[in-house]
């Protein structure tokens, strides 16, 4: 009798959903890095970078032009790794450009104008982004508001708060505290090699830890995970307060390699993360996504606006090449979806 | 007179399965003809493709003697085909009357819905139906049985010659089913011919006066109902005769593992107590809505109790979340398997290790390769049919997702498992199969507690049966002996006609 489960049983999977096939041959390849998303992006990378230095051998490939572009994505390099995090457990953060702004002002505050010293400064704003993490994750799983409302309403009122703050930021902060976003290590700035940190260091942990697995399982189906055991809420709060210390941390190293705390820091830059947190594989019904696809999704977009840059076509063409690319990656998902058969 | 409906050779296919091949069926006017097979069969494919929701590849369809070209779904409406869906088609933030009548409501001047007439007509359609809400209610404040109703409505509110029902009780109660059946007996009265696609026997004995019966896409055989009897139809539907016999082998049930008392989470469950000792496969038996799987998920730490009392093992516990109750040894199989059970678009193995992620992982960090050993292991002892552990669970038939789902709580080895609905949605082969690892896990000691909605299963299976009605527990007896008679006499005696739930307002 179980000889006929085992045949009458796989015969009967999609009989009832029907999918396309379109028998196109190129499809194999395409298939092929429709499947890793990371593998996608690190060849589109290698040949915008490859092609850069090809024609304008006298302006990429320069270690000046390399560490600008480097350190240009340190900042979102670090908020991609919060973001994706979330992302995978089906939520999101729109409110990080304005923690950031709120995380280097209280930063600056307490150093440029209470003269404490620059590490109370550091762990001032740390503690200002993890407290904003805090009161989205509550919002989110205490009151149940959906993120997109809730980090929309905070996005407002981080940047309320900054504003009343310090309405017109503070400058200079003091020079112990710029030490440490403007010492150079390699040729390249601090934020970089921070952001070189918490991307390996999160990079590893997503993907290889316990406690960050169960992330995936929440954004996978969150009622499933809440009937198998997992924390649904408390680990929810723990990834925004993790989105909001990595907000804080780029904010305060930002205040601190301009030596200054600008206000209007961070404005539109959760956009731009998302972006590059999709493009880097993440989907917004959560359960799917790599930081390292996060990251190359940054260095994606980074060097995307480098190029525009360096050609002359001029930079409003970035914009309109990176939405494409973004629909690109995206439409390459349902084409894998349509060959799953 | 030509039939109302003449499908010949009917061939479709989807990626890497033949759904239908030359099937060929034939409905008279004022038949309710019945489309039976496990899942997976293709009677459903039949369905949409009558009601000109896919396309079929090859062979033609004849109705009332003109050959029906390709047909879009409202075009099939207009010609009085009308097809109500197995799974909802309706929209929930709309009323009903809006739902029945969608893209088609009456007008008045200057193209002006016609609120009014569409409530009124909505009204009588639902009252026909022997529902009696508010036309003016959104569809998203209903219970699922009745936004069935809904669907229902919304096929009739057009002129119908041929009505297709897909599955149509599935989420109804039985006073409701019988009100479909009066409705059914009415239109084919007036000459209306349905097809009814169903994997009930009972329904198809009931209602039905001839069927067809479907296997692997292909047609296995035509019967009059009053000719046929059901072994022959499950003959029919598998290729072999199943037997779901009760196993005669008393086990010896061992001390009270479970003991629930007065336990209460309204508006769903207001007074349960029962208990299930190791070994034992104790049912909670009762209608939809009376409070079963509430009962569960209260004592799983799932939903929050407001009274009572629950005992593992001699110990008052009291449980948080579903967290707590894992660690006390108890799993739960929730009913809902694609919504509240698996992660569909991962795979078996990472599907399994999800309740045991501290199992397969050394010290911090998750090893795949354990959790895939894992899943080895349950692919053969539960005989998973599946090319690897690597397979998307969404990719799997529904007996082999059900398998998965069981075997995600085996990870944990639980003294006690709650299993809400064993076999909803699978077929009869993997049922039998199901069945047989029940009994198993019993007879290791394990205490069982399985919420049925199909008698025969409750039959089967329990070594007691514990009755609900209206979130309270009504009675009890041993499943050796029991009857459906019986056990139906004691949930219908004490449901009252509204629950205490719906009177609160409450949806399930």
């Amino acid at each position: 009798m179980s000889d006929s489960v085992m045949k009458t049983a796989p015969s009967s999977l999609p009989v009832e959903s029907p999918r396309q096939t379109p028998a196109l041959l190129p499809s194999r390849i395409i298939l092929k890095l429709a499947n890793s998303r990371e593998l996608m992006l690190f060849v589109l990378i290698v040949l915008l970078a490859g092609s850069m230095a090809i024609f304008y051998p006298n302006n990429f490939p320069t270690s000046y032009n390399i560490s600008a572009v480097l350190l240009n994505a340190a900042q979102n390099g670090i908020l991609v790794t919060g973001m994706m995090l979330l992302m995978i457990a089906g939520g999101f953060d729109l409110s990080v450009g304005s923690t950031l702004a709120l995380a280097g002002v209280w930063a600056g505050v307490v150093v440029g104008w209470w003269g404490w010293p620059a590490e109370a400064g550091l762990a001032v704003g740390l503690v200002v982004g993890a407290l904003a993490g805090l009161v989205n994750g509550l919002i989110v799983t205490r009151l149940g508001i959906n993120a997109l409302i809730a980090t929309l309403a905070t996005m407002t009122i981080f940047r309320g708060l900054t504003y009343l703050t310090a309405g017109t930021g503070v400058t200079p902060i003091g020079n112990d505290f710029k030490a440490y976003g403007q010492s150079v290590m390699f040729g390249i700035q601090m934020p970089f090699w921070v952001m070189l940190a918490v991307v390996a260091v999160g990079a590893w942990s997503v993907a290889r830890t316990r406690y960050f697995r169960q992330f995936y399982f929440i954004g996978g189906n969150t009622r499933a995970a809440k009937l198998s055991g997992i924390r649904v809420e408390q680990l929810t709060t723990v990834g925004f307060i993790l989105m909001g210390v990595l907000a804080g941390l780029a904010g305060v190293l930002g205040a601190s390699r301009l030596n200054s705390a600008v206000v209007s820091a961070g404005i539109g830059v959760e956009l731009s993360v998302i972006t590059a947190t999709v493009l880097g594989g993440a989907s917004l019904k959560g359960g799917e996504g790599t930081v390292i696809g996060g990251v190359l999704g940054v260095l994606f977009i980074a060097l995307v606006q480098n190029a525009m840059i360096i050609n002359g076509v001029g930079i409003y063409w970035q914009n309109i090449i990176i939405g494409l690319v973004l629909l690109l990656a995206v439409s390459l998902d349902r084409f894998k979806q349509a060959h799953r058969a | 007179m030509a039939p109302r409906l003449e499908a010949r050779s009917i061939t479709k296919r989807f990626p890497g399965v033949h759904a239908l091949d030359r099937v060929s069926i034939t409905v008279e006017p004022g038949e309710v003809h019945a489309l039976l097979g496990e899942n997976g069969a293709g009677k459903s494919t039949l369905g949409k493709i009558i009601g000109g929701i896919y396309d079929r590849d090859e062979g033609e369809i004849l109705y009332d003697g003109r050959p029906l070209g390709a047909i879009s779904e409202p075009e099939a409406g207009a010609l009085g085909i009308a097809i109500v869906h197995q799974e909802g088609s309706l929209v929930r933030q709309l009323t009903i009357a809006d739902n029945v009548f969608a893209g088609r409501q009456p007008t008045g001047l200057f193209n002006r819905v016609n609120e009014k007439a569409m409530v009124a007509k909505t009204a009588e359609l639902m009252h026909q139906l022997g529902v009696d809400i508010d036309p003016r209610r959104r569809v998203g404040e209903l219970s699922s049985a009745q936004a069935q109703v809904v669907e229902i409505a919304k096929a009739l509110s057009q002129d119908v010659r041929l009505l297709i029902l897909d599955e149509p009780t599935a989420a109804l109660t039985l006073t409701e089913t019988d009100r479909l059946f009066d409705v059914i007996r009415r239109l084919t009265k007036a000459g209306v011919s349905v097809i009814y696609v169903s994997h009930r026997m009972a329904e198809i004995f009931t209602i039905c006066d001839r069927v067809s019966v479907l296997k692997d896409g292909r047609l296995t055989g035509v019967r009059r109902v009053a000719e046929t009897s059901t072994d022959e139809l499950i003959r029919l539907m598998v290729g072999r005769e199943v037997h779901f016999a009760r196993e005669t082998t008393s086990r010896n049930a061992g001390k009270v593992r479970l003991k629930v008392e007065r336990l209460s989470a309204k508006p769903f469950v207001t007074n349960a107590s029962f208990e299930v000792r190791t070994g034992e496969i104790v049912c909670l038996a009762g209608l939809v809505g009376s409070g079963r799987s509430e009962t569960c998920e209260a004592l799983f730490g799932a939903r929050p109790r407001d009274g009572g009392a629950v005992q593992v093992d001699g110990k008052a516990v009291n449980f948080k979340g579903p967290w707590d109750a894992m660690a006390a040894g108890i799993g739960m199989v929730p009913e809902d398997r694609k919504d509240a059970g698996l992660f569909l678009s991962m795979d078996i193995a990472r599907n399994i290790s999800a309740t045991v992620l501290s199992k397969v992982s050394s010290a911090w960090l998750v090893s795949e390769s354990s959790a895939e050993a894992l899943a080895n292991r349950f692919i053969q002892d539960l005989r998973i049919a599946t090319p690897s552990a690597k397979r998307a669970v969404g990719d799997l038939s529904g007996g082999n997702q059900q398998k998965v789902l069981l075997a995600k709580w085996l990870a944990t080895e639980p003294h006690i498992l709650i299993v809400d609905e064993p076999t909803r949605g699978v077929d009869v082969g993997a049922r039998a199969e199901i069945y047989r690892i029940m009994r198993e896990l019993a007879a290791k000691g394990m205490a069982l507690l399985v919420v049925s909605s199909d008698l025969p299963e409750v039959l089967t299976l329990a070594d007691r049966i514990v009755v609900m009605a209206d979130g309270r527990t009504v009675g009890e007896m041993p499943g050796e002996g029991a009857t459906e008679e019986a056990v139906l006499r004691l949930a219908t005696q004490f449901t009252s006609l509204q629950t205490p739930a719906v009177q609160a307002g409450a949806h399930p």
